[in-house]
């Protein structure tokens, strides 16, 4: 194994099971919980939280710190915080190993959450395909209950907080919180744009905190070694902590990495995920997730933190670093990224509703042979103009073709020319 | 019909809880899980169980892939296609699932035994390409594995009198 | 109050206006297809784009989703937003099946407009076309799936406006789906909106269908005349024939939308059974005939029995002209004067609403969405007047207290609170309402006559524990509230109770409250013939006339008694003895059929009118067509239709106002405009209240409202001692209710053969307790007997409405005219199961 960086969220993670709750309880777990009950406010922990720069897991890099002040000290109750494991980002697999490795970490940044929002339930939203990870979090959850870690009055602090695993039936767009808010309440997923935010106008009109597993994860570590700790665990200077990649497609060892925010990419792939398979050579990646931009090789040495690829106009996403070789055709993975992307549609909005099918006829159709010089503008504008759909799930869905005319338009003009694929 | 024990237990659960409706699909899972599918009449039972319209229901259930509004088979087979998987060889594994099992994408064999769907990133990109059986999941798939699992399942299928 | 600029144009608006909205007050149309001024934004369809130019947004943004703020410039007209807009329209092109030439949505249809305004003319998309299944949604509405762009107006509409929950999305992405969960007839009674709202051919008008294109049509402001409240419609006429109505916008009446009972309920105007020939002695003859036979008749009467031995009786589906015409020479010849209400004790109620209704209290339909706190006595909204229901969810989903006191099982779109309680009980119900309501230190501070009202009220002592324990939240509720309004019925309550809704709406305006009051009354024109109708006269009166000798002659205009009087045989019995009926209709009714003279009558669609809705608005419908039969039926069909004749065959009917005119020289028969204008000088001499109106040829689009008098002298008068009696109900037998449903009971729409589909199987209704004490069960066949006759029924047990009543649909399948219905007694030992001839049921 390369380079030996700190294990915070995967410290006990270990081949073939999860850790149980004396594990965790030895490796410092619950302790962050202790404390808090003990020692500090609401206010504190979120100022805790906010001064150790954690940006959302889920893939918006949204402020957590800012996000649980935003809940109104006078607003009603009950509050509800709610752990996002939907996961549905192809590509995406961190919560899955998360819960699989520790799930009391996962329950007690929950607790810890929740208590920072006054809230008294806890949903756990799962996606259907993680019926095992489902199971094994309300089993451990009435560990923790049985402990006194949930409930009534928990560590004799007077706080209370109940949590129940809420399973979905499987739409990538019940990931987006608004529209997860519509599903737990019963209703179509369909997103709701703010105002009112979750935080102000949540669940059944009540401020309500959506956080993803792997943001709730950091959270005792957070409490438990201070803010100045965690910035530090980043090796750059924006965003806080350490990052779970999970990397797949051609290389040696796909899986889930925990590295400093900001390690060079070049570096995941080669030497933690094993680098490419003999025979393939480095392509391009999604950096993180299906709704990111493709990154050619002249990123290959690109700081992996939020900002540095902001800058230069990609996303970091949910860090699921997705990587293609020289022999894949970026057309067709980008059809089938669109393919995904029209099946996902919540169907609410016109150009994510009807504008991806046209796109994947579009990109099918180069794909075959039958593509014209036209496509490509109409490609153009159609990807800006699926910024302006109703949620973000559209600009999400162009933004691998976006990759895809920006640095491999010479592949896309291939494809047209010789009336075929060029890779098959 | 609902066997009373299941209504029961279902009318208990809804009864101990201050927004119903929050159980649709937990309700929708277990008639799925009684009728083999969410049969139409399952849509009203559970519409009468949430007191929801049917079509409140089926406005819910017809958005999700995991419920089920026409029969399937005894094991579903949803076989990711998403862009991990299909590079990990996705069309041929489908095409070998389809002709081991006679059928195409879509279907239910015969002998009610399997149904073959496909299935967006089911998050093991890890392991792809990867399918789920009954939500279980398989991963790094070649052909003869998908034999060897048609096969136990077969197997297990007529150990249980099928 | 922002200021903004959109394409160079500055404006101010009220705070919280969206930016399309803005627009529009410029004149400016942004493009749309979900956003509805009555659903609402919700940034569906994408195609209201502009771009902001200036302010704190920036870029393409949702015309519909933002509010117009201060410093904000607009652009419409902008490239990208144009070409996004082009795009959107594109997008929603991809799928649709492009058959415009045989949808019936084309020519009116938004998506058409769109397509050409938003510069889409060419089809760049190869791909396939996505085709769905439609469903069967009954006889109104036609579902093409095809054609859908899924702007969500329809489920919106559906769920969100109107709380019904049978039609909505299903499915996702782009294979989202709107209709029921299986073919159906539709549950909502506001079906048809689905047609006016749904921006392209999804939903279609049925009995209109492939009937012509928009341009083909006459299409008139025209009202509703189904129920009293006067929805604004727009009648559309092709060939001699009302083809298909829709809703007109009206501020203060129905806002948008209307009912199928009064979009579909013009069928009467069109039907083939209508009579269209003068008949004198059941011989057709000519019009002039007929009229100069009716003449001499009536002078011969005069002069042998006295000008007092002829009756005139018209009705509240007349027109203001008629009503006004007919009262006007009943005057000068000395006839007896008209009333047009059929059930016992209905004219003094209307009369006594119609007194009660003082400017400061009334409130329109519209207004009634304002208020926070809403209690409905004695009305059964959406049986009576569908739209006051729609009008009831608007106020409920703002988050207004809704409670009911009615004996009949309700049902409405939302919840609310249901009393059910006996008639006789009803003021006694809001009377301890009233007592609950206001602060008793308040009221001595207002004196008398208030405090005087006040201290006489009931106690809850006098009620029952239960019915008191159900009124009791809803005093909380009204004490909270700040617009609170009554809504009170004429149909089934005593007459105090319409007075001490009044009464009760000045006390809680007396103690700070904006209070209303809103009354139903009978019918479309029930409030002018309330006020014109003599308050000693009532049909029973009439009848007893005819049967003691003194009255020979009666002219029924526009009216059938046939169809309301509630004692059938003593009715007929009574015609008989007539030495002259005459009958002026324009439907072939029980009563033309036996009169002597009968001279048809055209209908509003033919000469348009005058209404004058419940709260007192006078409101005017226009001319459709002008008359005769249809061509589809006088040809067959055919072309050119093969009739042979000088005029439009069928033309003969005339304004029944017009034929009475004739009857008496004085009133030279003037032309239509003058004669408006005439009607308004008479009208003002019969009552001050018709005094301040402006003329009727200059009335504004929402009409205008009565000046009511305000009248002291009834205010405050309620005897309790006797209300006390009253609210025992019977306790040997039960009080038979005949009432009204949304369908199957209005005379005129029960000519529409779509509306028949929806009617409910009539029966009669009752409690458990009374049905258990008889044996009964849900489904059991019963037999009334009668003094007249047994009605064989069957009979519905229902849970949510009062026991010691039974309902009665006033359905035209039943005849319950035999009954003799009204607060009537009915042992019960005169109800029982009807033998059946397969014996007792498994
Ligand atoms: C289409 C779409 C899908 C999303 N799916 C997920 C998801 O599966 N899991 C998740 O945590 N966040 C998902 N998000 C992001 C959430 O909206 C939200 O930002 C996040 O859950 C907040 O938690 P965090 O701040 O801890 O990241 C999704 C967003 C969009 C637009
Ligand atoms: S962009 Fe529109 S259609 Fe797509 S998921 Fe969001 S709201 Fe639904
Ligand atoms: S009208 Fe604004 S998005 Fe539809």
């Amino acid at each position: 194994m390369p380079s030996n960086y700190p294990q915070v969220l995967f410290q006990n993670r270990k081949p073939d099971r999860i850790t149980t709750l004396e594990e965790y309880r030895q490796s410092g777990g619950y302790r962050a919980l202790a404390d808090v009950c003990k020692h500090w406010s609401p206010k504190d922990v979120q100022q805790e939280i906010m001064n150790a720069n954690l940006l959302g897991r889920g893939g918006a890099a949204f402020p957590t710190g800012m996000k649980l002040m935003a809940v109104a000290e006078d607003a009603p109750y009950p509050r509800y915080i709610v752990c996002n494991a939907d996961e549905m980002e192809p590509g995406t697999f961190k919560d899955r190993v998360l819960i699989h490795a520790d799930p009391h970490m996962i329950i007690e940044g929950l607790i810890l959450a929740g208590f920072a929002a006054r809230a008294e339930e806890g949903i756990i939203f799962i996606r259907p395909e993680y019926e095992n990870a489902a199971r094994i979090l309300e089993r451990e959850i009435k560990i923790a209950r049985e402990a006194g870690y949930l409930g009534q009055n928990i560590l004799g602090n007077g706080y209370s907080l109940e949590i129940v695993v809420h399973r979905s039936a499987g739409r990538y767009i019940c990931g987006e919180v608004t529209a997860q808010m519509n599903a737990l309440m019963g209703k179509r997923p369909n997103p709701k744009v703010p105002p009112p935010y979750p935080t102000e106008k949540g669940l059944w009109g009540r401020p309500t905190v959506f956080q993803n597993v792997d943001t709730l994860a950091c959270i005792p570590h957070v409490i438990n070694n201070g803010a100045e700790w965690f910035k530090g665990l980043a090796r750059t200077a924006t965003g806080g902590g350490t990052k779970i990649f999970c990397v797949s497609g051609k290389v040696n060892r796909p899986g889930c990495y925990e590295l400093p925010l900001g390690v060079p990419l070049r570096e995941i792939i080669e030497e933690h995920a094993g680098g490419l398979p003999p025979g393939s050579e480095f392509k391009a990646c999604l950096p993180g997730g299906a709704s990111t931009r493709f990154l050619s090789k002249e990123f290959y040495e690109i700081e992996m933190d939020f900002e540095s690829l902001r800058k230069v106009g990609h996303r970091l996403g949910t860090g699921a670093v997705m990587v293609f070789d020289h022999k894949t055709c970026l057309v067709a993975a980008t059809l089938n990224l669109i393919e995904f992307f029209a099946r996902e549609s919540c169907g609410w909005c016109t150009p994510c509703r009807e504008g991806l099918p046209y796109i994947r006829d579009l990109l099918r159709r180069i794909e075959e042979g039958e593509g014209r010089e036209e496509f490509i503008p109409m490609l153009e504008r159609m990807s800006k103009h699926l910024w302006s759909a109703y949620c973000a799930f559209a600009p999400g869905a162009v933004s691998p073709v976006e990759g895809l005319l920006t640095y491999f338009e010479d592949e896309v003009q291939e494809h047209i020319v010789q009336r075929k694929c060029p890779l098959k | 019909m609902l066997d009373e024990e299941l209504r029961g237990s279902l009318t208990r659960k809804i009864a101990g809880i201050e927004h119903p409706r929050e159980l649709v699909v937990d309700v929708m899972f277990a008639l799925q899980e009684h009728y083999g599918y969410l049969s139409d009449e399952a849509v009203r039972e559970a519409a009468e169980l949430l007191d929801m319209s049917p079509l409140e229901v089926d406005e819910i259930a017809t958005f999700y892939t995991f419920v089920y509004r026409e029969p399937v088979g005894k094991y579903v087979i949803h076989v990711c296609d998403s862009v991990i998987c299909w590079m990990g060889g996705y069309e041929s594994l489908r095409d070998h699932l389809c002709r081991k099992l006679g059928i195409r994408l879509g279907e239910t064999t015969a002998d009610g035994l399997f149904t073959l769907l496909p299935v967006c990133c089911i998050g093991y990109c890890d392991r792809a390409p990867a399918m789920l059986v009954n939500r279980q999941v398989y991963g790094c798939l070649t052909p003869a594995k998908i034999d060897e699992i048609v096969a136990k399942l077969k197997d297990s299928a007529h150990m249980s009198g099928e | 109050m922002p200021k903004l600029i959109i394409d160079d144009q500055e404006i101010e608006v009220a705070s919280g206006t969206k930016v399309i909205q803005a627009a529009e007050q410029l004149g400016i149309m942004i493009p749309r297809f979900c956003y509805h001024p009555a659903l609402g934004s919700v940034g569906a369809c994408r195609v209201c784009a502009v771009k902001l130019l200036e302010g704190r947004l920036k870029g393409v943004q949702m015309s519909c989703m933002i509010d117009a703020q201060d410093g904000m410039v607009v652009s419409t007209t902008d490239e990208e937003a144009v070409d996004f807009r082009t795009h959107v329209i594109e997008w929603l092109m991809l799928n649709h099946p492009h058959d415009c030439p045989v949808c019936d949505e084309g020519g009116h249809c938004l998506l058409q407009d769109m397509t050409v305004s938003g510069g889409h003319g060419i089809r760049r998309y190869l791909g396939k076309k996505r085709t769905y299944q439609d469903q069967y949604l009954g006889p109104l509405i036609r579902h093409e799936m095809n054609r859908c762009i899924h702007c969500y107006r329809c489920s919106r509409f559906y769920q969100e406006f109107c709380g019904y929950r049978d039609l909505g999305a299903l499915q996702s992405a782009n294979r989202t789906y709107f209709g029921r969960f299986q073919d159906g007839i539709l549950d909502s009674p506001f079906t048809g909106n689905l047609s006016d709202i749904c921006p392209t051919g999804v939903y279609t008008d049925k009995p209109s269908r492939f009937r012509g294109r928009r341009w083909d049509y006459q299409r008139s402001p025209s009202l509703c005349i189904h129920c009293c409240l006067g929805c604004h419609t727009i009648a559309t006429g092709r060939y001699r024939e009302i083809v298909r109505q829709e809703a007109r916008f009206s501020e203060a009446v129905n806002g948008h939308f209307i009912c199928d009972r009064g979009r579909y309920g013009f069928f009467y105007a069109n039907h083939e059974a209508r009579p269209r020939r003068a008949r004198v002695a059941g011989d057709e003859v000519s019009y002039d005939q007929a009229l100069q036979a009716l003449k001499a008749k009536l002078a011969e009467i005069s002069k042998r029995s006295g000008p007092g031995a002829i009756a005139c009786v018209s009705s509240d589906r007349s027109s203001l002209e008629t009503q006004a015409v007919l009262k006007r020479i009943g005057r000068m010849r000395g006839w007896r004067n008209f009333s047009g209400f059929m059930p016992q004790g209905l004219a003094q109620k209307v009369q006594l609403a119609v007194a009660r209704l003082e400017p400061a209290l009334s409130v329109s339909l519209r207004e009634l969405e304002g208020a926070d706190f809403i209690v409905v006595v004695g009305a059964d909204p959406i049986n009576e007047a569908p739209m006051l229901a729609l009008a009831l969810r608007q106020a409920r989903r703002k988050g207004a207290a809704i409670a009911v006191i009615d004996p009949r099982p309700i049902a409405l779109p939302f919840d609310f609170q249901h009393v059910a309680m006996v008639p006789g009980a009803i003021s006694l119900g809001l009377g301890l309402l009233a007592r609950g309501s206001p602060d008793e230190a308040a009221i001595e501070k207002l004196g008398p006559p208030v405090s005087d009202f006040y201290a006489a009220l009931p106690t809850p002592e006098v009620m029952n524990a239960s019915d008191q324990k159900r009124l009791s939240p809803l005093i909380r509720d009204l004490r909270s509230s700040r617009r609170p309004v009554i809504v009170c019925g004429t149909a089934v309550g005593p007459a105090t109770v319409v007075g001490l809704a009044a009464d009760w709406a000045l006390l809680l305006q007396a103690v700070g409250k904006k209070a209303g009051l809103f009354y139903l009354l009978p019918g479309a024109n029930a409030f002018s013939a309330g006020i014109l109708s003599d308050p000693e006269d009532t049909f029973e009166k009439t009848v007893e006339g005819i049967e003691n000798g003194s009255i020979k002659a009666l002219m029924l205009v526009e009216n059938n008694p046939f169809w309301q009087f509630p004692d059938r045989a003593r009715l007929e019995q009574a015609l008989a003895r007539l030495d002259l009926l005459v009958v002026l209709d324009y439907l072939n009714s029980a009563a033309a059929q036996q009169a002597h003279i009968f001279l048809p009558t055209a209908t509003l669609y033919e000469i348009g009118g005058l209404f004058v809705n419940q709260e007192g608005r006078v409101q005017a419908a226009q001319r459709a067509h002008s008359g005769g039969i249809p061509i589809a039926q006088s040809g067959g069909g055919g072309h050119p239709p093969r009739i042979y004749g000088a005029g439009v065959p069928g033309a003969e009917p005339r304004p029944a106002w017009r034929t009475l005119a004739e009857l008496v020289e004085e009133v030279v028969p003037p032309d239509e405009a003058r004669m408006q204008s005439e009607v308004g000088v008479w009208l003002a001499e019969e009552d001050p209240r018709f005094a301040d109106l402006p003329p009727f040829a200059e009335l504004p689009e929402d009409g205008a409202r009565l000046n009511h008098k305000r009248d002291g002298a009834s205010r405050f008068l309620v005897n309790w001692t006797a209300e006390l009696q009253k609210s025992r109900g019977f306790d040997d037998s039960f009080e038979l209710l005949a009432v009204d449903w949304t369908f199957g009971t209005e005379e005129l729409a029960v000519y529409s053969a779509c509306l028949k589909a929806l009617e409910r199987k009539p029966g009669l209704l009752m409690h458990p307790d009374d049905a258990g004490r008889l044996g009964l069960t849900d489904g059991d066949e019963v037999a009334m007997q009668l003094d007249r006759g047994t009605l064989k029924v069957p009979v519905g047990v229902v849970a949510n409405m009062a026991p010691g009543v039974i309902v009665l649909p006033r359905h035209r399948l039943l005849e319950w005219q035999r009954l003799a219905c009204g607060r009537i007694r009915l042992e019960r030992d005169r109800i029982r199961k009807a033998a059946s001839p397969q014996g007792p049921k498994p």
